[in-house]
């Protein structure tokens, strides 16, 4: 059976997470505690010498970058298609996946860490998470590991993330304001990731994100919310960080 | 009839004429100067993407009413869309690996390429240049992220010491690319495919660039992986689109390294 090691429903752990949901394809779930730093750990170093997840294992071949593995979930395993058919729809499909990979994604990640997940990982012993650091194989995830559990950031280098968050926003809802999905006219993988993205925009940035400046992500984050495979997927979540997707109920 | 809208052949400009080569396609062929921002002009295609794209410059593909930018995926496109050569050939384990390998070295790599080759050349060119209408054309550049880069050129700041750093950055995935290529004869395995002109357009450079880094001692596979690209005709035929004669020499503002570290 198809092995998947993962975090938290969200982020590059939940786009897998959703992507196999939404196949209907069975898979065997290893649950690793992102902030106990369980992917530097030597049992999952076999897996993935570079310590990163989520990771998949499929017979004797294993994916590591979790976005070209949601199209290798598509392609191979039976199930609705989760990428247009049209080539151009395929190729927005791609650039948007790469907008919130690299641009949209590691701001709101910036924040999330100083705000939310540093200082609860913060309460753990500074000199045991020093030797944890230095057990990371990938110099690129030392340093950002240093940055986010130590609170490294700068000043501008926060306001930098902040502005990169709003203005994403815009372009997100100017997006959705032509297209009703990341794609064109097709839910796809664009959507799955974009989702886990922005599923907590409202809760993490609700000046900006919310049902008066927003009604076109709002109502895409929704709609996606609604699908029953995202429902199943976020109720494997084990920290609050599910739980941030009660701010998608709809309105009483 | 596609549109292709490319510069001097080096770096991402190179990868989609590669491919439209391999391809045999019937495409019209745009050239302009990017150092002269017509890429900002009135008459170029443009859309919210294409704006936006993370290799700040770069080709961009005007195929009916859709303008196709960033070059890895404009390859991905290429594939898909054209008649020819199959260019993503094998299964979805060896387009998985392409994909990887694409999405690894774009950006690992991207951003060290071109802030060495502009150091090297752009930056001189440059200086040639009438600065206060240089700096005045710089300043209505939209968005800012492609203004800053473009500023980062003429602004001294790209140093002697990040000079090193950025050559140091390059051996990790040097190294990796390498070591791959020691056992498969090309990027997905054992086929030709968009992954090894992606390949290509990265790593040729750095031989110019870092040259303790890309030599044929310390990185015997991937020297000889860059000599079996330039034999293929369709790689000539695309370098010999060049209109100076130096396509190895023309270098624009790229991607911008990990805001992470």
């Amino acid at each position: 059976m198809l092995q998947l090691y993962h975090w938290e429903p969200n982020a590059n752990s939940g786009k897998p997470m959703l992507t196999l949901a939404e196949k209907g394809v069975p898979y065997e779930s290893h649950y690793l505690d992102l902030l106990k730093m369980d992917q530097h750990k030597p049992d999952y170093l076999k897996v993935n010498p570079d310590g990163t997840i989520p990771a998949m294992v499929d017979g004797d071949r294993v994916l590591t970058e979790s976005t070209p593995m949601m199209e290798y979930v598509d392609e191979k395993f039976d199930g609705p298609p989760l990428r247009p058919e049209d080539p151009k729809e395929r190729w927005r499909m791609r650039w948007w996946m790469r907008y919130f990979d690299s641009y949209f994604a590691p701001s709101v990640s910036m924040i999330g860490w100083n705000m939310f997940v540093g200082p609860s990982a913060r309460t753990r012993d500074p000199e045991e998470m020093k030797a944890a650091i230095e057990k990371i194989p990938l110099e690129s995830r030392r340093v950002a590991w240093r940055k986010a559990l130590f609170n490294e950031f700068t000043e501008d280098e926060l306001a930098e993330s902040r502005r990169r968050t709003i203005f994403s926003i815009g372009i997100l809802e100017q997006h959705l304001t032509h297209h009703p999905f990341i794609a064109g006219n097709s839910y796809s993988l664009g959507d799955i990731n974009g989702f886990n993205l922005a599923y907590a925009l409202p809760f993490s940035q609700p000046d900006h994100c919310n049902d008066d400046k927003t009604p076109k992500i709002m109502a895409w984050l929704r709609m996606i919310y609604a699908r029953p495979a995202t429902k199943e997927t976020w109720a494997k979540g084990r920290t609050e960080l599910a739980s941030r997707l009660t701010k998608l109920e709809p309105k009483k | 009839m596609i549109e292709l809208y490319h510069a001097e052949p080096n770096v991402s400009y190179l990868k989609p004429l590669i491919a439209l080569k391999e391809k045999n396609a019937d495409f019209q062929a745009h050239y302009f100067d990017p150092t002269k921002f017509e890429q900002f002009g009135p008459n170029f295609p443009r859309n919210m993407e294409s704006d936006l794209q993370l290799e700040r410059e770069g080709p961009v593909l005007v195929d009916g009413s859709e303008v196709i930018s960033s070059s890895f995926f404009m390859l991905e496109y290429i594939a898909d869309a054209i008649e020819g050569p199959d260019l993503n050939p094998g299964d979805a384990f060896n387009h998985y690996q392409a994909r990887a390998w694409g999405q690894f070295l774009g950006l690992s790599l991207g951003p060290i390429v071109g802030a060495l080759g502009c150091a090297k050349y752009l930056a001189p060119a440059l200086k040639t240049r009438d600065q206060d209408e240089l700096k005045a054309a710089i300043a209505r550049i939209e968005p800012v992220e492609r203004r800053n880069a473009w500023m980062a050129v003429i602004d001294g700041s790209f140093t002697k010491e990040s000079e090193k750093a950025a050559i140091e950055r390059s051996k990790f995935p040097v190294k990796r690319v390498d070591g791959w290529l020691g056992g498969n004869p090309w990027m997905t395995g054992p086929a030709y495919s968009i992954s090894d002109i992606d390949t290509f357009a990265l790593m040729a450079p750095l031989a110019d660039l870092a040259p303790e880094v890309v030599n044929a001692t310390a990185t015997p596979n991937l020297v000889a992986f860059l000599k079996k690209m330039r034999d293929r005709e369709a790689v000539q035929a695309a370098l010999a689109m060049s209109k100076t004669g130096k396509p190895q020499e023309f270098y624009v503002p790229g991607a911008e390294p990990s805001r992470w570290g």
